[in-house]
């Protein structure tokens, strides 16, 4: 997810999640959805690769006997 | 004498000592909402007779001697994502258009049980995300500052309702900046409470773990006022905390002396939309502060751009997993921007996902430092001042002029103050962050702002 892919391939991988998805993008609208798409893509790039294994995610819970807090 | 002027503890004073009625409050809003709302389009539904019973009952109890509190016989209106019982609830989309909710969601249900008198819904981008848009079933709202002026949202209704001295509180929601986007574009105070401060069940949700809800109000002690409403842990809403409710207005005078405030000065000096008179407006208030005896100085917190991205992915996945029916069914139902922006939802992978959590603990943690260090933050609401509905934007960038979503990441509490006007004519907002559930450290910085600024004697449009 790092890398910058080819528009071909930007678009190949946008059609493959969203028929993954179940979701059909007219085609009047494809041009913005790719490009939002690559938008996000930069953004997702940043998260990536920043973590050893032991960075924890911020919905991991912990349990407490009952009637504690 | 103009009952819109009033502040809620004004209104709160009269009404006990006879000299203005809850049904003179709501006739008076009603008849401003009738003058103004052709052109500004803050109400999608104006609740009269609903305004009039709840007046009547409130005039009827204090006569009787049941005082239901600061509340008692205020008008308030709520965005139109807060079930309502018996109202319909449309989050302004086709897809909930003949929507009746059975039940009030906690929120409407506790202004209710306050003595509150409700005058309607209120406009909002589409499912609290989709806008300005005018491929809806409403119009969206106008910014009263310059009505060829977006409001900002998604809170739009609310923050028009009030600007245009409709009423004086209004609620809102807020998952990336959606309340204090347009308060600071419309020059009203808005508070996004600490995240499971206010029960959030009954108002439609947009992303659970960004989501909060609050009010936008004419002034920061009319937000206290509310907040004290409204705070409290609700044993059915997963995230509310059970953590005791403080008075919010005690120390709403104390002033700012030996307070240490920190400036996250990076998030909005190198933007690229940043604005020179908005910096200006927050040096102004910094130097305000200063004087006033607090120590302020700039701090450095994580990149701005590793927030937003946090918060897009989050936002994105679980607002998709929200639609992912319908956008597999009835795509073209939702506006095109809500659905521009709830598709992206789908391209999102579970390593994106976890990425984004795990980076949210390292932010949480890194304002969680800066706040030991310091009393509160203090940094810009938005980059500029309200555009015009007709500037050219991509709807669907990640590059927004709003400066809000680190804190729907992290959890704390932060309030958008007015602080002056532009040279267009529009209102600028600084915003206070403060340690988790200390939003009196919050409104007693934000009273101070707005006493220092100026604000209280600045003019509303159509005054």
């Amino acid at each position: 997810m790092t890398e910058t892919p080819s528009p071909d391939a930007l678009a190949a991988e946008f059609d493959c999640l969203m028929a993954r998805a179940g979701i059909m993008v007219p085609p009047q609208r494809r041009t913005a959805a790719l490009t939002a798409y690559a938008d996000l893509r930069g953004q997702i790039a940043l998260l990536h690769g920043r973590y050893g294994p032991e960075a924890e995610p911020s919905n991991v819970f912990r349990l407490v006997p009952q009637g504690g807090k | 004498m103009d009952t819109q002027d009033l502040s809620i503890a004004e209104m709160g004073r009269m009404l006990r000592a006879g000299t203005v009625t809850a049904g003179t409050l709501a006739r008076d809003a009603l008849a401003r909402i009738t003058a103004r709302d052709g052109a500004l389009h803050a109400f999608v539904l104006v609740t009269e007779d609903r305004a009039l019973a709840d007046a009547r009952r409130a005039d009827d109890e204090l006569k009787s001697g049941r005082d239901r509190g600061p509340f008692h016989g205020i008008p308030y209106a709520l965005k139109d994502i807060y079930d309502t019982a018996g109202i319909r609830t449309t989050c302004h989309s086709k897809l909930r258009l003949h929507n009746v909710p059975k039940e009030d969601s906690v929120a409407a249900a506790r202004l209710r049980e306050a003595g509150g008198v409700l005058l309607g819904k209120l406009a909002t981008h589409e499912f609290a995300i989709g806008g300005p848009s005018f491929d809806l079933p409403f119009p969206p709202a106008r910014n009263p500052w310059n009505p060829d002026h977006i409001t900002g949202g998604s809170s739009s209704g609310s923050s028009t309702s009030i600007a245009a001295r409709m009423v004086r509180m209004a609620m809102g929601s807020d998952t990336g900046g959606s309340i204090r986007g347009p308060a600071a574009w419309c020059g009203t105070v808005g508070i996004k409470p600490t995240y499971g401060r206010v029960s959030r069940r009954g108002v439609f949700p947009l992303s659970w773990t960004l989501d909060h809800i609050g009010p936008l109000s004419r002034s920061v002690e009319d937000a206290a006022i509310t907040l004290q409403v409204l705070a409290g842990h609700d044993p059915r809403d997963p995230a509310s905390a059970d953590v005791p409710v403080p008075d919010y207005r005690a120390d709403l005078e104390k002033g700012v002396a030996g307070l240490r405030i920190g400036i996250p000065r990076a998030f909005f000096a190198t933007a690229k939309a940043i604005t020179q008179e908005v910096v200006a407006g927050i040096d102004r208030t910094a130097a305000q502060l200063r004087a006033a005896g607090a120590v302020v100085e700039d701090i450095q917190l994580p990149d701005y751009a590793l927030f937003s991205a946090v918060g897009r992915v989050i936002m994105m996945a679980e607002a998709f997993a929200i639609h992912e029916a319908d956008m597999q069914t009835r795509l073209l139902d939702y506006g095109e921007i809500t659905a521009g922006r709830f598709v992206l939802g789908a391209a999102i992978t579970a390593a994106d996902l976890i990425h984004a959590q795990r980076a949210r603990r390292e932010l949480t943690d890194a304002v969680n430092a800066a706040l030991s260090r310091y009393d509160a933050l203090l940094t810009l609401s938005a980059l500029n001042t309200a555009p015009r509905f007709d500037q050219p934007t991509d709807a669907l960038s990640s590059a927004s002029p709003i400066q809000t979503i680190p804190f729907n990441v992290t959890g704390h509490p932060a309030m958008s103050v007015p602080i002056g006007l532009g040279a267009s004519g529009l209102p600028i907002g600084v915003q206070i962050v403060g340690r988790a559930f200390d939003e009196p450290m919050v409104f007693r910085i934000g009273r101070a702002v707005e006493r220092l600024s100026g604000w209280e004697s600045v003019t509303l449009p159509g005054g």
